[in-house]
């Protein structure tokens, strides 16, 4: 049976009960404790991360490998135990994205990527190095400022 | 806010589980050790303020519409340490 949610962003929804993901942590700072994600275009590199349990809370992820092409992820040791996740565990990657209404604003958060596997989702610190709290996802494509993804530090 | 004074190697308990000592003092700076379960998560205030932040700014994109065509290739998922697995995007059905 579907869950409904009446979401203030797209209106009313049924979300599959097989494709959502609990946050036994919600994502830093906002909470929330069941998400799913949603396409409204098929075509589109992004998704929205939609909370079920307060219809009026959703945000843009995408795939930070589309965009960023060397883009990796590192826990601390803590994390890694905290969350039962070695190398060999196939995990899906997303990073939260601030729209704008010029492409050249739009920017993804790589310092806090969310990893989602087994149904479950945790939003973590990313360790790696070089990460941007303000990536620009299209800065190649308008072609102003420098490269902003892997930028060597 | 609750006020304590500790001295180094001194200790304060939050509940019954979570632990912070004292470890060193010099000058401005204070080094703390935090001894908690697994399931409590601890960050530095800045980070967790800065994430906190772009989260809240990511959900207060207008309307539903984002780009999808998008005026130059995207790299294609290939770097690959990451695999779909379990969950899939749910295209929305809308009445």
């Amino acid at each position: 049976m579907a869950l409904a949610i009446e979401s203030t962003r797209f209106g009313h929804v049924e979300i599959d009960p097989d494709t959502v993901i609990e946050f036994p942590d919600g994502l830093i700072g906002l909470g929330g404790s069941r998400y799913a994600l949603l396409a409204s275009d098929p075509d589109s590199p992004f998704v929205w991360l939609h909370c079920i349990d307060d219809p009026s809370l959703s945000l843009p992820v995408t795939d930070p490998h589309r965009f960023f092409a060397n883009y990796q992820v590192e826990l601390t040791d803590d994390d890694g135990e905290r969350l039962g996740l070695d190398d060999a565990t196939p995990v899906d990657v997303y990073v939260t994205v601030v729209a704008s209404s010029e492409l050249s604003g739009f920017t993804a958060n790589q310092k806090a990527p969310i990893l989602i596997w087994n149904g479950q989702g945790h939003q973590i610190i990313n360790q790696a190095p070089g990460c941007d709290l303000r990536a620009p996802l299209f800065a190649e494509v308008m072609g102003n400022g420098p490269g902003p993804a892997e930028d060597a530090s | 806010m609750l006020n304590i004074t500790r001295r180094r190697g001194e200790r304060v308990v939050l509940g019954d589980d979570v632990f912070i000592s004292v470890l060193e003092v010099s000058g401005q700076t204070v080094r703390l050790g935090i001894d908690a379960p697994r399931s409590v998560r601890v960050y530095r205030e800045e980070i967790w303020l800065e994430v906190k932040r772009e989260n809240e700014a990511a959900a207060h994109a207008t309307g539903s519409a984002l780009p999808a065509d998008l005026p130059a290739p995207l790299k294609a998922a290939e770097g690959g340490e990451t695999k779909r697995a379990a969950v899939n995007p749910t295209p929305p059905q809308q009445s």
